[in-house]
């Protein structure tokens, strides 16, 4: 079948039988060998993702600003612990000394911009995969287990039906504000959706024949969850994992705005947006720097997520 | 009748959840500082023992349980309370109405134009597949879905009244459609992006489908194709969507409505929270959580409406 | 609707004025001195108030006067409560000043004068005051219907409506309880009642009238009983727990409608009355036709208040014209001020300082976040020379340069009362007296009139040596709490930790900024973890008293004594700290001087000086650290020197003789204002 694809019709069309096929030899070895596939499903996906020029440089390019937090600081004139107010120097322009210019106070915005990625980079990176691991062993669970999906769905209602912002602003009076207060309370809302979309894939692949094979031959639940099942889910956790980190950026700038966010001692990129929001009539580039790497960080995320999860669909391998 | 009793169902489920949800943010609410009970000044002025008074006086020193009990009797009487300081003395119920109708009128223009657009986009970006409107399409999705909401609305607010010269302010009095312009460009530039997204996504798996190549085969045109099948059967997922949508209109948005000075009810909650309005959150909450339940089961019946493949009852719920 | 009611109350007012031709002064004299035929004479009043009012529109000597005004109020200033005897929000008397009257106001420069009472005195120190009021006064509704005539009964309703604990619950008591004759008295007893028999109860009962120290001795004379020889309670007349209720409006809509007015519900017998109302949208004000002022004060056609988010959005309004008046933000400030090619460059204005005087206030009685005493830093502020070092030695400029980055020193404050708070007989202001008792000096504009680098030098070597020997070790560290949600907060605590090492240098004095989540009061006051708190202090009545007794010692009543600077928790449970004599000895010696200044009540310039003399020694000793008055830019349209001043009260909003610009004042306009107003 495959070779009648690949040769074109006419070089088949006007031959006689002998030209076309010939008896094969009995060969005792041939008959012995058995077939061998090198399949590796992650080289499979490493390959497909290869494939994708533009997603591969954009995520060259995510990693190499990740990596580029480290080395602004680093290579930067201010350190960002260390600054000190200078109201002459305020709201200086981009220049030779002040490379992203100054804020409201006179500071070095430079080291603030690339500080406050580093955080918000970290903080969602955290927040993404808190939600994956909950998410996927919880929406696992709910989906195989029947008993546990009545108990579930009602856990799912009661969260998913009260409005995410006063989850957080009760959080924010009562706990606090703070990196870690803000990547828990993130997961906590978070892993509902992840472990909702998993939960309705297992629910379509649980009871395939293959599955009722493998409960019949007694193979434990942990093993048909993480080998039959798992691999199917892994492109939609992948993709849920990618729009996770831009959402998680763009609830935590919007929290911000709110006096929601982190506190202040912690500055991150919803931050400065919040505090670029005041000033960026005037001093466009204060929203500018901190809003392309937002822009930046969500677009590779977005497109590196869509491809990587094409790629790891097993049924693209073939 | 299976029909009713499953209806039946889902909605004593839904109330047993909205007051669950109800009795949990009751709780939460109690844990917050009681320093939100009081003005700035009057922090500043009041002694230990004045607050105090006053803080009985609103029988917040009471148990958790006898506060409890007392909300719940309140309710089933269909008493949800008097706002405190969002507007000192009115019955929730007037506040909330005085707002609500605001909001909705705003996000129902704003769910209209979006969804025309948004579908028509999807449409357009589908029959030109992988070609420059599609991938034109792609990059708006993108781009409006990577920007901080913070960002969009600034710039908006910015390219309105500079360069458009629009009243940066919404005016509830006049109430002029130049006034509403950037409240509703806020609200519809995302969720048409959200809606072209899905229209296409749900297009394109159905022109996969075995039926599609063989009405190509029967030689139907392309356009009788896209507009009977496949426009039709990716508006089923579509649909379930619209209901919540609609209903969704009321809570208003957040962020656009505090940029322009909507006064609906948008930050309403968070204002609620934070002048310690309780009844106001206690109603608001409520009202959200019914709303979400409402929305998800008028989902699934308008699902089932257009398409008769799908059965609720059949499969006994648990959506 | 509502426009054509006022429509043809426009042309009834017209006709009336054609009909009464010139005789308009004359019937408004009679008007008021005739009560037997009420209609007639309301009717008489409707063309006298509408002449004058279309004279005074006409005769505006300036064309470019503004008659609709467009003002904003930042989104979280909305109007909470519309009954203006329950609120205790000055953003709600923002608006509801223009709606009801009280016995006085205030003029511009913050001197009383009369209102709804055109005289008022007292013949034996303050114990009874006697009020005289102006027999034109009527209450309107929010259409501007004549409803009732305004008498004093109406005033001993409103005290009554305020001491009753079932009408208005503990709102505004406090200042009639700790004031007026037998109001604690009646207070507790409504609290004891129940709310039935509470609320049954009206200001006619006997219950109240033989209890209470008000009395209506006939329709226009009213007079209060003080508890004390109450030399200031005049200006207790401003504040609103002594405003007038019509009885009529009670009987309307009873006790509950009165706790949820709204605007349309209200009467209103003030210069305006609100005709549309959003809550969170916009607001506009129509003259109220009746208002016995017409011929003393000019008004606007109608004053439109928006709710705007931000005061950046509000720069974009008043560009586009749509504003009259703008807030600058800093960075508004900083561009324009940057530029002089700049349209506005021209037109930025200082505006007038608000009525906060802001303090630095140390805790004596300090704990460390472990809950042990913080002993070093209460060692070292207990001693004199260290705190004198603050005061010559921290230079305040970048600090005040936040909230004013062009003029910094316009927010000098070297006072702990408020400036134009009370003026001596001659006219001079209570701080001038501080001033001279100090010996300040005029400041010269460029450095704080306090700072003296000799004197900080002689101090800071004292106190180094004199702590080093207590044990105190350096850098003494400071702990300074800002909220973690604002970043404004954040801003100005940073410039202010500069400041501290640039005066003081990083080995003698660092300032740490911390952060608290949500309650100031929980989480750092109450637990004294503070080392020092930078709070402004708003007066409630016009008496040095009240600024300087906040700070008494061993009185519990001592707002900032109690909750701030822990004075009276000093010895702590040990009780045998060395340190802490003479810093006691200070403070009973600043008690005492307050308390004998409160003894004065016969000679109003005598009470001053004495307590100019308690507050100079408290300064000098320091006490406390003045810190800085708030003054801000603005672009405007509007004269802020022609606004009422008012340090106490609540008469600061009143849209009343503005003196406007259409094309908004130049910064040498308001110069010359400015130096018009101090001269």
């Amino acid at each position: 079948m495959a070779e009648a694809t690949k040769s074109p019709l006419e070089s088949v069309v006007g031959k006689s039988d002998e030209e076309l096929f010939s008896f094969v030899p009995y060969d005792a070895a041939a008959a012995e060998s058995i077939g061998y596939s090198n399949y590796s499903y992650w080289r499979s996906v490493f390959q497909n993702f290869m494939k994708k020029r533009v997603t591969v440089v954009l995520a060259c390019v995510f990693l190499f600003l990740f990596i580029f937090t480290f080395i602004a600081l680093a290579i930067g004139k201010y350190d960002v612990n260390n600054l000190t107010t200078n109201s002459a120097a305020a709201f200086t322009k981009p220049n030779g000394e002040y490379w992203f210019g100054t804020d409201n106070l006179g500071r070095d915005y430079w080291c603030q911009v690339w500080y406050a990625s580093r955080i918000s980079i970290e903080l969602a990176a955290l927040v993404a995969c808190g939600e994956a691991i909950i998410g996927v062993i919880v929406g696992l669970l709910w989906g195989y287990v029947h008993a546990l999906d009545g108990i579930l769905t009602e856990l799912y209602n009661l969260i998913n039906n009260v409005p995410t912002i006063i989850y957080m602003t009760l959080i924010a009076l009562i706990v606090g504000q703070g990196f870690w207060i803000m990547a828990i309370s993130m997961i906590a809302i978070g892993w509902l959706t992840m472990a909702r979309n998993v939960r309705n894939l297992v629910i379509m692949y649980r009871d395939r024949e293959y599955n009722l094979a493998s409960r019949c031959l007694g193979t434990p639940l942990v093993r048909i969850l993480s080998k039959n099942i798992f691999p199917y889910l892994i492109s939609v956790i992948v993709l849920r994992l990618a729009l996770s980190i831009p959402n998680t950026i763009a609830l935590e700038s919007t929290l911000s705005y709110l006096g929601l966010g982190l506190d202040v001692n912690t500055p991150s990129l919803g931050i400065l947006l919040r505090n670029a929001r005041n000033y960026f009539l005037a001093y466009p580039y204060l929203l500018i720097f901190p809003a392309a790497i937002v822009s930046i960080i969500s677009i590779t995320f977005y497109l590196v997520g869509n491809a990587f999860s094409d790629a790891s669909d097993p049924r693209n391998h073939v | 009748m299976a029909m009713l009793k499953y209806t039946i169902n889902r909605l004593v489920r839904g109330v047993i959840t909205v007051l669950v949800i109800a009795t949990i943010v009751f709780i939460l609410m109690r844990m917050l500082p009681t320093d939100y009970f009081f003005t700035e000044e009057q922090l500043m002025k009041f002694t230990d023992e004045q607050k105090e008074a006053a803080l009985d006086e609103a029988g917040l020193l009471d148990p958790l349980g006898v506060q409890l009990i007392r909300f719940y009797g309140n309710l089933f009487t269909g008493d949800f309370g008097t706002s405190r300081r969002i507007q000192n003395g009115q019955s929730v119920v007037k506040v909330i109405g005085s707002k609500f109708a605001i909001s909705m009128r705003l996000g129902m223009i704003a769910l209209l134009i979006s969804l025309v657009l948004g579908v028509l986009l999807g449409i357009i970006q589908t029959a030109f597949k992988d070609r420059f409107l599609d991938y034109l399409g792609t990059v708006y999705t993108i781009l409006v879905n990577a920007m901080p909401s913070l960002v969009t609305y600034s710039l908006i607010l910015v390219f309105g009244s500079r360069i458009l010269g629009l009243p940066a302010v919404y005016s509830a009095r006049t109430n002029t459609i130049a006034s509403c312009v950037m409240p509703v460009a806020c609200l519809t530039l995302a969720s048409i992006a959200g809606y072209a997204l899905w229209t296409r996504r749900y297009m394109v798996d159905e022109l996969n489908k075995d039926y599609i190549r063989l009405a190509k085969v029967k030689g139907l045109s392309q356009g009788q194709i896209m507009w009977k099948h496949v426009l039709r059967n990716a508006f089923v997922p579509l649909a379930q969507y619209l209901p919540a949508s609609f209903l969704l209109t009321i809570s208003g948005s957040l962020l656009a409505e505090r940029f322009f000075s909507v006064p609906g009810m948008g930050p309403l909650l968070t204002d609620a929270i934070s002048k310690y309005d309780l009844d106001v959150v206690q109603t608001l909450v409520i009202f959200y959580a019914a709303l979400g339940i409402l929305g998800v089961f008028l989902g699934d019946v308008l699902m089932m409406l257009i398409d008769p493949r799908i059965s609720l009852t059949k499969k006994g719920g648990g959506r | 609707m509502k426009k054509f009611v006022a429509f043809m109350l426009a042309l009834a007012m017209m006709l009336s004025l054609a009909a009464c031709g010139g005789s308009s002064s004359s019937s408004s004299s009679s008007s008021s001195s005739s009560s037997s035929s009420e209609e007639s004479s309301t009717e008489t009043e409707v063309a006298t108030s509408g002449a004058k009012y279309y004279d005074t529109i006409n005769m505006d000597d300036s064309e470019d006067a503004i008659t609709d005004l467009v003002i904003y109020q930042v989104t979280t200033g909305e109007v909470e409560t519309w009954n203006w005897l329950n609120s205790q929000s000055a953003t709600d008397f923002y608006v509801l000043t223009n709606l009801v009257d009280g016995l006085l106001t205030n003029d511009t420069k913050g001197e009383l004068c009369a209102n709804l009472a055109t005289e008022w005195g007292t013949d034996d120190n303050g114990l009874t005051w006697t009020f005289t009021l102006r027999e034109d006064a009527c209450w309107v509704d929010c259409d501007g219907n004549y409803m009732a005539d305004l008498t004093a009964q109406d005033f001993l309703t409103g005290l009554e409506y305020v001491l009753n604990a079932a009408k208005n619950g503990a709102a505004n008591t406090s200042m009639p309880i700790a004031l007026i004759e037998g109001a604690e008295e009646y207070y507790e007893y409504t609290a004891g009642l129940s709310e039935e028999e509470a609320l049954a109860l009206t200001a006619e009962s006997e219950e109240f009238t033989s209890v209470v120290g008000i009395e209506a001795v006939d329709d226009y004379t009213l007079v209060y009983t003080c508890l004390f020889e109450c030399t200031y309670f005049d200006t207790v007349a401003t504040y609103n727990c002594l405003y007038p209720l019509a009885q009529g409006l009670l009987d309307e809509i009873g006790v509950e409608g009165m706790q949820a007015l709204t605007y349309d519900t209200m009467w209103c017998c003030g210069p305006y009355t609100v005709t549309y109302f959003e809550s969170g949208n916009e607001k506009v004000f129509e003259p109220n036709p009746y208002w016995w002022g017409n011929d003393e004060y000019t008004r606007f056609n109608s004053v439109t208040e928006k709710m705007i988010d931000s005061n950046d959005t509000a720069y974009t309004l008043y560009q586009s014209g749509d504003l009259h008046q703008v807030t600058l933000t800093e960075s508004t400030l900083t561009t324009i001020y940057s530029d002089t090619s700049s349209t506005y460059y021209d037109y930025l204005c200082e505006g007038v300082r608000n009525k906060y005087s802001y303090q630095i206030h140390f805790c004596y009685d300090k704990y460390t976040e472990d809950g042990e005493k913080d002993d070093n830093w209460n060692t070292a502020i207990a001693n004199e020379a260290f705190r004198k070092s603050w005061y010559y030695g921290l230079d305040l400029t970048t600090y005040l340069a936040r909230t004013n980055s062009i003029n910094p020193l316009s927010c000098e404050n070297n006072f702990y009362s408020m400036s134009g708070l009370v003026y001596t007989s001659d006219g001079t202001d209570y701080t001038e007296l501080v001033k001279a008792n100090l010996g300040l000096s005029d400041s010269d504009g460029e450095t704080p009139a306090r700072l003296d680098s000799e004197l900080y030098e002689q101090y800071k070597a004292q106190a180094i040596e004199e702590l080093t020997a207590a044990g105190v070790t350096f850098p003494v560290e400071v702990d300074y709490y800002i909220s973690s949600s604002s970043q404004t907060a954040l801003d100005t605590a940073n410039v202010l930790a500069d400041a501290f090492s640039e005066c003081f240098g990083d080995d003698y004095i660092v300032l740490n900024i911390k952060t608290y989540v949500s309650s100031l009061s929980t989480e750092v006051r109450d637990p004294h973890l503070g080392s020092i708190y930078i709070n402004g202090w708003g007066a409630d009545y016009g008496d040095p008293d009240n600024f300087l007794t906040q700070e008494v010692y061993g009185d519990d009543n001592a707002y900032y004594s109690v909750y701030y600077s822990c004075i009276n928790d000093f010895y702590g449970e040990d009780g045998d700290e060395a340190y802490s004599e003479e810093l006691i000895a200070t403070y009973e010696e600043y008690t005492a001087l307050v308390e004998a200044a409160n003894e004065i009540t016969d000679d109003l310039d005598a009470r001053y000086e004495a307590f100019a003399e308690a507050e100079a020694y408290m300064l000098e000793h320091v006490l406390v650290l003045p810190c800085n008055y708030s003054v801000t830019w603005e672009l405007t349209c509007v004269n802020d020197y022609s606004k009422i001043y008012a340090v106490y009260g609540s008469q600061e909003r009143r849209f009343l003789n503005w003196e406007t610009n259409i094309n908004g004042y130049k910064t040498e306009d308001y110069e010359a204002f400015k130096e018009e107003y101090y001269s």
